[in-house]
């Protein structure tokens, strides 16, 4: 079984982020790794493939730097990697990248595409669905568990009172859920030979996808009220105020 | 044997008058040995007995062939035959002494080693001196003997004979049985653990000059060709001729098992079973079978489990009596565990990818917070290109992010301010110095980080280091050097001791109480730095008691070996005993002078819902200051 | 500006808060409202709809939308753009919410902007970034409809007193491989597991042994949506499985709240949670380092402070 995962280099997640002048993300280049979501995915397509054979295709589009995050998941034990750089593509919204990564996934040989639930940096969370129903193949997203099932897959799906299993037919794309699996840490052995493992660079223009116009743009950036940090109360109304917290926060 | 040939060279032959001085002081002086009184004159007698009788072996072979033979010049001479009389005797009593032990004491530390095998080798010796009182017993009823009574216990035997032919064929016997035993003795050496006899002297005088906490160096080359690459120990053909060594040296004593802080806490690990255990592996590799596939150590030799067990403490290399390095082979195993194979315990992970990450330390905490601890205290923050300070203070990770040795790195902070000393930080700058990474055997990791630390302190001229956690200060004084960083390094404890002793601070011993201290084993049993943090605290009035096991004898807090960023298995853990052992003390205060050892500490002292108090030395000086010192007399 | 419909996610029970929440603002916004229903219980829900501001409500309870979840309904949303062509599109940021704005926006090629916590117009719609510090005011371009995927619980549902035309729509199977629901499992007792739950109330050594997490397992179910976590104390303790644990040896967690109750917040733990986008400390040591880096702390008992809470957030839930 073959399968292609989506790999994200994003910046820093511990750093402190930054947008910059056109009111884009800073991806600032030295500071940047492979999504830790989408090492999830990652590591499940390894499992997949050493238990019933076959190669694992790392797909990423990014800047120059994100090769970096390539070479992490051929060293965790992918076979080889596919990097669709191009300057044009910065500030890609998400359905251009999806319209990239859909010409770039063709170019690999998949029985599955894994890609993480949603990216730390922009955590829309829609790509994948766009990119299944662009490549017109099934999707499933919020996969905790998956098994090959006769010619498919079978799978458990995250819902918010519980899971669904469902069965879907060969070629499938799901997300993963984070905690689905436990990411390897590459061994030097597979950092080393990540080196000799191919590698193909392309651009937007080599996929043939030139419409990459941007649908939105940042009209404003506001600083939030400021969030009274480290507001420390006693007494009675301790619990109204708890209960208003979790009232702006959403959650009830 | 062929393996021994075929292993890898230590780098172990350099600084010959310190490895004469300690083959003297180990060996022919039985130091370690007399860490333990009654063991250690029990094989005091037996070795130096094995010494002065040797010749002894020589002139009955010589007898045997040539009846009533002796050596030459010596063979008569009253002092010769006092020495032989009294050293045989000795043997004799040392066996005894084995024997009470072994039978009657029963100590625990045997458990596990080979006691028929020690037996039959006690009796044996036993044998050659008993025939050997014998057959000069015999000697002196026959007349041979110029002078009897330099032979007080021979001589006394002699009675036992008369002067006639029985005697004659009793002698007869008594010589041939002592050699025949001798040799028998000999063939049954190299299988046995008895070849320490052989292997011991040279173990010792391979082993490392400089402190224990010191690790060698495996130079990593990623560009160079992959088979020059090694990634510790998998299988026996990866180990070294010193640990080759090791592992023929060990007589399963079983000192350093008693000692062990994970084997005290039911943990699978002793070092004794682990080195007897890869010893076994490797004897019963057949040589003849060619280019066989070896099995790997781990887990076939032992598990995965006991090698992670380890903290590193040291305190098994400190007792055992032939210097066998367990430690430095516990983490060969770990490199090739984790470089090679990626297989360690999963949350460490998260500490290695913390320390190999963008931000390079084990909580993945942002570099920029490194200063936070600051708040209003006058520091001095190097950027590039400033002035060297004379004191680099480096605030290490732990003094950097853990709310608790925060608190030691601002005492110190406000110490060296009030003593006047010219210290400056390198906040952001600083990277985790890769202890944690290097002890959990991710060599590649410490590699990076040690060439990168080393290249800040070239640049920023930094000459003199003072650090407040025991593994950075370790790190930065004896294995930084391998990295091109020649560094002077003190541990904060013995900065402040040297500024109290030159009363550029000065305290108000009127302090109440009582207090303990903890011995941390990166900074005392690795290093020997013992007295200056009692220094510092007997300035501070607080009455000084001490737990048992303190000094050499410390018993870790637990978080050494990288195993602070590990869980915990077993009947106890680690630091609750330890603290357990504090709290005997009855001291109000549990003094420590590392981040590790306060972290491990002050839980325990939670978990065990206890009132005493954990503090850091240099925090219990701040206390006892009298602030601004005084114009200096 | 054309009509704004509301996607709206039924069961047999109703409808979900989330499509009265959107109808809500969608009435504000000008135009026509209509809201799209699909599945199982969607006519049932239909008056529900029309009272929060649907004057249409497209509906079917083809069992296949339950069962071929995203793009069934994508599809067939594509089918009624194309005959009713809307300006804008307003779907909740829920797990099946996604998957429909995903496919269908790979189906329209019209921009979808996700995580919006306000909407002005077919054109302008607002979000915050960097963990809550920023708001950013977006423009939107490119063909109608537009897609705006917006968090659930952004406006507080209000009925009106309008009623909804109900029109009947055959469901379009789209061709090609599609997944299908073979079982559907409740986990109402466990609810979510730790490292995905939106919010998490976890318990340290405050709590005194195992018995009162029980408190902290019926806050959890309270707020729903929630999972009970621990400090390594707690797990070291006995008290609750190693499952349970967050912090540098344990599982990491970004939950949209962080209730740590008892819990004293040294570093090895907050290096698990600290990714919460907001943090709530019940301590009763006003210097436990966990209250510094809380954006709420509050020094007290828990024993009195977590069931009070619960009975208030039972009783805001219920009102």
């Amino acid at each position: 079984m073959n399968v292609t995962v989506l790999a994200k280099f994003v910046p820093n997640p511990t750093g402190t982020p930054s947008l910059g002048p056109d009111n884009l993300l800073i991806r600032d280049a030295g500071d940047g790794a492979l999504d830790p979501g989408d090492e999830y995915g990652l590591e499940l397509a390894l499992q997949l493939v050493e238990a019933g054979g076959g190669e694992v295709t790392i797909v990423s589009m990014g800047p120059a730097e994100a090769l970096a995050g390539v070479q992490r998941g051929l060293a965790m034990g992918a076979h080889k990697g596919l990097l669709v750089t191009d300057p044009t593509l910065r500030g890609a919204d998400a359905l251009v990248t999806a319209r990239v990564l859909a010409a770039a996934v063709a170019r690999t040989e998949y029985d599955l595409v894994i890609a993480g639930a949603e990216s730390t940096d922009g955590y829309t969370g829609t790509m994948p669905a766009t990119l299944a129903e662009l490549l017109g193949i099934a999707s499933v997203t919020a996969v905790r568990k998956l098994e090959p099932d006769g010619d498919g897959f079978r799978a458990e799906r995250q819902t918010e009172s519980g899971y669904d299993v469902l069965t879907s037919p060969k070629p499938t794309l799901i997300t993963v859920t984070a905690g689905a699996t436990e990411p390897r840490y590459p061994s030097l052995k597979g950092i080393m030979a990540a080196k000799s493992k191919p590698v193909d660079t392309v651009s937007a223009a080599d996929l043939g996808v030139t419409d990459l116009a941007s649908t939105q743009t940042v009209a404003a950036v506001t600083d939030a009220p400021a969030k009274a940090g480290g507001e420390i109360v006693t007494g009675d109304d301790a619990v109204t105020r708890i209960a208003d917290l979790l009232t702006e926060a959403k959650v009830i | 044997m062929a393996l021994l040939r075929a292993a890898r060279p230590a780098a172990r032959t350099a600084e010959v008058p310190a490895r004469a001085r300690r083959e003297l002081v180990h060996v022919l002086g039985q130091r370690k040995l007399f860490q333990k009184a009654l063991p250690g004159v029990m094989h005091a007698c037996i070795f130096w007995g094995f010494l002065v009788l040797f010749p002894t072996i020589i002139e009955a072979m010589l007898a045997i062939v040539d009846d009533g033979r002796t050596l030459p010049v010596i063979g008569q001479a009253p002092w010769f035959l006092f020495l032989v009389d009294l050293f045989a005797t000795l043997v004799a009593v040392g066996i005894g002494i084995a024997f009470y032990i072994r039978k009657v004491q029963r100590p625990d530390r045997f458990r596990g080693s080979h006691m028929e095998e020690a037996d039959k080798i006690l009796l044996a010796i036993l044998g050659i001196v008993t025939t050997l009182l014998l057959w000069n017993a015999t000697k002196i009823a026959l007349g041979q003997t110029l002078h009897p009574s330099a032979e007080p216990v021979a001589n006394a035997l002699s009675n036992l004979f008369g002067t006639g032919q029985p005697t004659e064929t009793l002698e007869r016997v008594f010589v041939w049985s002592h050699v025949l035993i001798v040799l028998g003795f000999l063939a049954y050496l190299p299988k046995s653990k008895h070849l320490h006899i052989i292997t011991a002297a040279p173990n010792v005088y391979f082993a490392k000059n400089g402190p224990s906490g010191h690790l060698e160096k495996l130079e990593i080359d990623l560009e160079g060709p992959e088979e020059d690459i090694r990634f510790g120990v998998a299988t026996a053909k990866d180990l070294s001729k010193k640990q080759l060594l090791d592992l023929f040296s060990c007589t399963e004593c079983g000192r350093c098992q008693e000692v062990c802080p994970a084997w005290n806490t039911g943990k699978p690990l002793s070092p004794k079973l682990l080195i007897m255990d890869i010893r076994d592996a490797v004897a019963g590799i057949d040589p003849t079978a060619g280019e066989v596939e070896l099995q790997p150590l781990v887990p076939n030799a032992v598990t995965d489990e006991v090698v992670w067990d380890c903290v590193t403490c040291g305190a098994c290399m400190r007792e055992c009596p032939v210097d066998i390095e367990h430690v430095d082979t516990i983490v060969d195993l770990r490199r090739n565990l984790v470089m090679a194979e990626s297989r360690f315990p999963t949350e460490a992970g998260t500490m290695l990818r913390g320390v190999e990450g963008p931000n390079e330390n084990p909580w993945g905490q942002p570099a920029t917070a490194r200063t936070d601890w600051i708040g209003d205290i006058p520091v001095r923050v190097l950027a590039p290109g400033d002035p060297a300070p004379e004191y680099l203070f480096w605030v290490g990770c732990a003094g950097a992010f853990d709310d608790r040795a925060k608190k030691t790195t601002q005492s110190v902070a406000r110490l060296l301010n009030a003593a006047g000393v010219d210290w400056a930080i390198l906040g952001s700058r600083e990277r985790c110095t890769g202890d944690p990474a290097r002890r959990m055997g991710h060599e590649y990791l410490f590699q990076m980080l040690a060439e990168q630390n080393a290249a800040t302190f070239a640049e920023a001229g930094i000459t003199k280091v003072v650090a407040t956690c025991a593994h950075c200060f370790n790190t930065l004084a004896n294995e930084y050097p391998d990295y091109g960083a020649t560094l002077e390094v003190l541990h904060h404890t013995e900065l402040l001791s040297h500024l109290l002793e030159e009363r550029k601070l000065l305290t108000t011993p009127g302090a109440n109480g009582t207090v303990t201290y903890h011995d941390a084993c990166y900074l005392g049993r690795h290093n020997g730095r013992f007295d200056p943090p009692r220094d510092v605290l007997g300035s501070t009035g607080l009455t000084a008691t001490e737990m048992e096991r303190a000094r050499e004898r410390s018993f870790c807090c637990g978080a050494g070996g990288a195993r602070m960023w590990m869980e915990e298995s077993g009947d106890a853990r680690i630091n609750d005993t330890r603290f357990a052992e504090a709290a005997g003390t009855g001291a109000d205060t549990l003094a420590v002078a590392c981040p590790y050892c306060f972290v491990m500490l002050d839980d325990a002292a939670k978990a065990a819902g206890s009132d005493m108090r954990v503090a850091d030395v240099a925090t219990l000086l701040e206390e006892a200051t009298l602030g601004e010192p005084t114009a200096h007399p | 500006m054309g009509a704004t419909w509301v996607y709206a996610e039924v069961t047999p029970d109703g409808a979900h808060p989330s499509a009265l929440e959107l109808l809500t603002k969608a009435r504000t916004l000008g135009g026509e409202v209509a809201a799209v229903a699909l599945g199982p219980g969607a006519t049932a829900a239909a008056p529900e709809l029309g009272a929060h501001g649907a004057t249409i409500v497209y509906a079917s309870d083809d069992q296949v939308f339950a069962d071929q979840p995203g793009r069934t309904a994508a599809h067939t949303l594509l089918w009624l753009i194309g005959q009713h062509t809307p300006s804008l599109i307003l779907l909740p940021g829920t797990y099946e919410g996604r998957d429909v704005a995903g496919c269908l926006q790979a189906l329209t090629g019209s921009t979808l902007m996700a995580n919006a916590t306000d909407v002005e117009s077919a054109s302008r719609a607002r979000t915050e970034i960097f963990g809550g510090t920023k708001i950013i005011d977006v423009d939107l371009a490119g063909p109608e409809p537009r897609l705006i995927l917006v968090r659930p619980k952004s406006f507080p549902p209000e009925p009106g007193r309008g009623t909804a035309e109900i029109v009947a729509v055959d469901a379009v199977t789209p061709s090609g491989p599609t997944a299908t629901v073979v079982e559907r499992h409740a986990e109402a007792a466990s609810g979510p597991k730790l490292e995905e739950a939106n919010v998490v109330v976890a318990g340290g050594r405050g709590l005194g042994g195992p018995e009162p997490f029980a408190m902290l397992d019926d806050l959890a179910a309270a707020i729903g949506g929630a999972a009970v976590g621990a400090s390594r104390a707690a797990v070291d303790a006995g008290w609750v499985p190693y499952a349970y644990q967050v912090g540098q040896t344990g599982k990491t967690v970004k939950p949209e709240v962080y209730i740590a109750a008892g819990i004293s917040g040294a570093l090895q733990h907050v290096v698990g949670m600290k990714g919460a986008k907001r943090i709530i400390a019940i301590n009763k040591d006003a210097d436990a380092p966990i209250l510094k880096i809380a954006d709420l702390g509050v020094v007290g008992d828990l024993f009195e402070i977590v069931p009070a809470l619960t009975e208030e957030v039972r009783r805001r839930a219920s009102s």
